[in-house]
């Protein structure tokens, strides 16, 4: 069983060449795939990052040309392929496959390493083949254990512990001051995208009141209407401040808008509860003085993007750490695919034995003449010797090894009991090379 | 009965050091196994209360060692309440330790224990039961204080922890701060009170003017201006949880380092 992997992403390939090979129902093109025969499983995971084509094939030469001419031919959405197309495709077999499907489950070779979304597109696109009948047992075992490598990956490094976007990181520290949204208001001075981003992360946490305040009227009525909020004009910032608890502000303009005098007081009226201020304006929207007011936490854009990068640097330091893990899990697949390929010739050497075995055993009884009890004695010693022989080159081929040394000696077996001579069975010689089996 | 002490101790130990591992590695699952093990040493503790019971019908709760124990085990409790209602882990890093220190302290003094209390009727088992509550409470509320100190000084700072490693929230510290002043305060008013009747019923009088009766009063006066502070006045979490630290460095003063030295 070959294994190959043909691909691109968003570091081989831009957004225009992807989107053109994106599949959105990859069911009815894997069906396609496999109907030649050259392929007996593939899987295909189209996300916005990446197309990748997985598939195993009996006939290594032929399956990679299957798959490459399905890429050119039949995945591009017009039709035809792009000139450069070798240029953003990679190529992968075996080992090297098996390690770049760890890697993408576990989120190391994702735009933003450590993202979660990947692992669920992955399971969908494993969940496709499967319902389309395209995967098989090769294909399942890698997905099954790739989700395995990536749960691991998750627990034993902090990949995933981290924010690495404003946006996540502004929630995430609300998080660490608010216990619950349900009961707070959020007040949104201005618009943009990542006040929108931070805004839709709270309200997945469960934020349910929002006021916005805008320079002009119907500026403030659009956005209100977009978020399901109440419009005000930024005269009434000063009144708005004293029932927000988090304040998410990006104005253009000169200068602060809202003073720490401001805040002082809006604080005093709150009974000093804490409030939380992401000022992501450039000039800032809040006066850094704010910052020392006790029960006030004034992030701004800076500050922000500073956590963001401290935990990108975190995230990568934690990919080395990650990286082990997946080789070693990719070493562990590869020991059991050279596992699988010895079965075939496992299944020839003990055939080969038995049709050798029933050859010299019918030539020798017919001319014995034994009684029925003598026969079957004869049998089963017989049976015993073929077992006692076999038994220690089938135990060191199905033992777990390295790809290298596994294959060396598959080879090794078929050559030294010539496996790749003749049929087995049925297609086995009377005649014994070395003579007669037994003396006369 | 004192081994039990000693195995509640270790228990209370293993949970203190895999509450701060949970927190430090990070690892949540082993934050939420010291959880457990905290309820399972606080079990554990509390059979230990009951064999003492059997043992001695009037046992010597009033002595320090076995005062202090059973104050670490209705601290416990109160916190295993309180993580239960607001779905926090972290207490038990702090916790874990202090009941450790507190029950391994008790553990190597009560076989000297004086016996039975003095006194008799109910008055000395509420003193002790109500005083131990109530204490017990006011050093979680200053527990409460320490983290979220710690969390505060780290977002001023621009620090945030990570999503692993996060201490609760700090809404949800000085929740667990004023709940345990709410309910830890009366508990203590009423046990100054049973012991101020305890004393009238064996000595006649009210006030005796010893340095357990002083300190207590002093612990009893600082308190009820924390909560006057925080209940009536315009305190803000920052500055109550500060108090509640200070407060409860005091009273662990007042009642152990007393009790020490008298």
């Amino acid at each position: 069983v070959k294994i190959w992997l043909l691909g691109m992403n968003h570091r081989t390939a831009p957004l225009e060449v992807r989107e053109r090979y994106a599949a959105s129902d990859p069911g009815p093109l894997l069906a396609k795939l496999v109907e030649g025969g050259d392929l007996d499983e593939a899987v295909l995971v189209s996300t916005c990052n990446r197309i990748e084509l997985l598939a195993t094939t009996p006939q290594p030469e032929a399956g990679r040309l299957r798959l490459r001419h399905f890429f050119e031919h039949e995945l591009a959405r017009d039709g035809g392929a792009d000139a450069d197309l070798d240029e953003v495709l990679y190529e992968l077999a075996d080992r090297e496959a098996v390690g770049h499907v760890l890697r993408v489950a576990s989120s190391l070779d994702s735009m933003v390493v450590g993202e979660p979304q990947i692992l669920g597109q992955m399971k969908d696109a494993y969940r496709q083949a499967l319902s389309g009948g395209t995967c098989g047992p090769v294909l399942s075992r890698l997905f099954q254990h790739a989700f395995a490598t990536a749960k691991r990956v998750r627990s034993e490094t902090r990949i995933a512990e981290r924010s690495v976007s404003v946006a996540r990181v502004a929630v995430e520290l609300a998080r660490q001051i608010f216990e619950d949204f349900e009961d707070k208001r959020a007040l949104l001075v201005g618009a943009g995208d990542m006040i929108e981003a931070a805004l839709q992360a709270l309200q997945r946490q469960g934020l349910r009141s929002v006021r916005v305040a805008n320079r002009t009227a119907s500026r403030a009525q659009a956005l209100a209407e977009h978020f399901g909020a109440t419009p005000h004009g930024l005269d009434e910032l000063e009144a708005l401040l004293h029932s927000a608890d988090v304040v998410l502000s990006c104005v253009g303009g000169e200068g602060p808008l809202i003073h720490e005098p401001q805040v002082r007081e809006a604080l005093r009226t709150r009974r000093s509860r804490p409030l939380f201020l992401i000022d992501l304006g450039v000039p800032r929207n809040v006066d850094p003085a704010v910052n020392e007011l006790d029960a006030a936490f004034l992030y701004d854009i800076d500050d922000l993007q500073d956590v963001a990068a401290a935990n990108a640097a975190q995230r990568r330091n934690e990919s080395l750490r990650a990286d082990d893990i997946v080789r070693e899990e990719e070493q562990r697949f590869d020991g059991w695919l050279v596992a699988l390929q010895a079965v075939p010739t496992i299944r020839h050497l003990r055939a080969r034995a038995e049709a050798v075995r029933q050859g010299e055993l019918g030539r020798a009884l017919g001319r014995l003449g034994l009684e029925p009890a003598q026969r079957e004695g004869v049998e089963r010693l017989t049976r015993a010797i073929v077992n006692k022989l076999l038994h220690a080159p089938l135990a060191r081929l199905r033992a777990d090894k390295d790809r290298e040394e596994g294959l060396a000696m598959l080879e090794a077996a078929r050559a030294l009991f010539g496996l790749d001579d003749a049929e087995p069975a049925a297609g086995e010689s009377d005649e014994d090379p070395d003579g007669p089996a037994e003396p006369e | 009965m004192v081994e039990l002490h000693q195995i509640a101790a270790a228990i209370y130990l293993a949970a203190g050091v895999g509450a701060l591992l949970g927190i430090v590695l990070p690892a949540p699952r082993m934050s939420r196994g010291a959880v457990w093990g905290l309820a399972l040493g606080a079990a554990v503790h509390g059979v230990a209360f009951a064999t003492l019971h059997r043992a001695e019908p009037t046992p010597a709760l009033t002595d320090l060692p076995a005062a202090v124990s059973l104050m670490a085990w209705m601290g416990n409790l109160s916190l295993l309440a309180l993580m239960w209602w607001l779905r926090i882990t972290g207490l038990a890093a702090i916790a874990g330790p202090v009941s450790f220190i507190a029950v391994f302290f008790a553990a190597l003094r009560l076989p000297h224990s004086s016996g039975a209390m003095v006194g008799s009727g109910s008055w000395p088992h509420a003193h002790v039961l109500l005083a131990s509550a109530g204490l017990a409470l006011l050093g979680l509320a200053g527990m409460a204080g320490l983290l979220f100190l710690i969390e505060y000084r780290r977002l001023k700072a621009k620090r945030p922890m990570s999503r692993r490693m996060r201490l609760p929230s700090l809404e949800a510290l000085d929740r667990v701060n004023v709940a345990s002043l709410a309910v830890g305060f009366p508990l203590l008013t009423i046990g100054v009170i049973t012991g101020m009747m305890w004393l009238h019923q064996t000595t006649g009088s009210l006030w005796t003017g010893s340095a357990h009766e002083t300190w207590s009063a002093v612990a009893w006066g600082i308190y009820a201006g924390l909560a006057a502070a925080r209940f009536a006045g315009n305190q803000g979490s920052r500055q109550a949880a500060a108090s509640a630290l200070a407060g409860a460095a005091f009273l662990v003063f007042a009642v152990v380092g007393v009790g020490l030295i008298t």
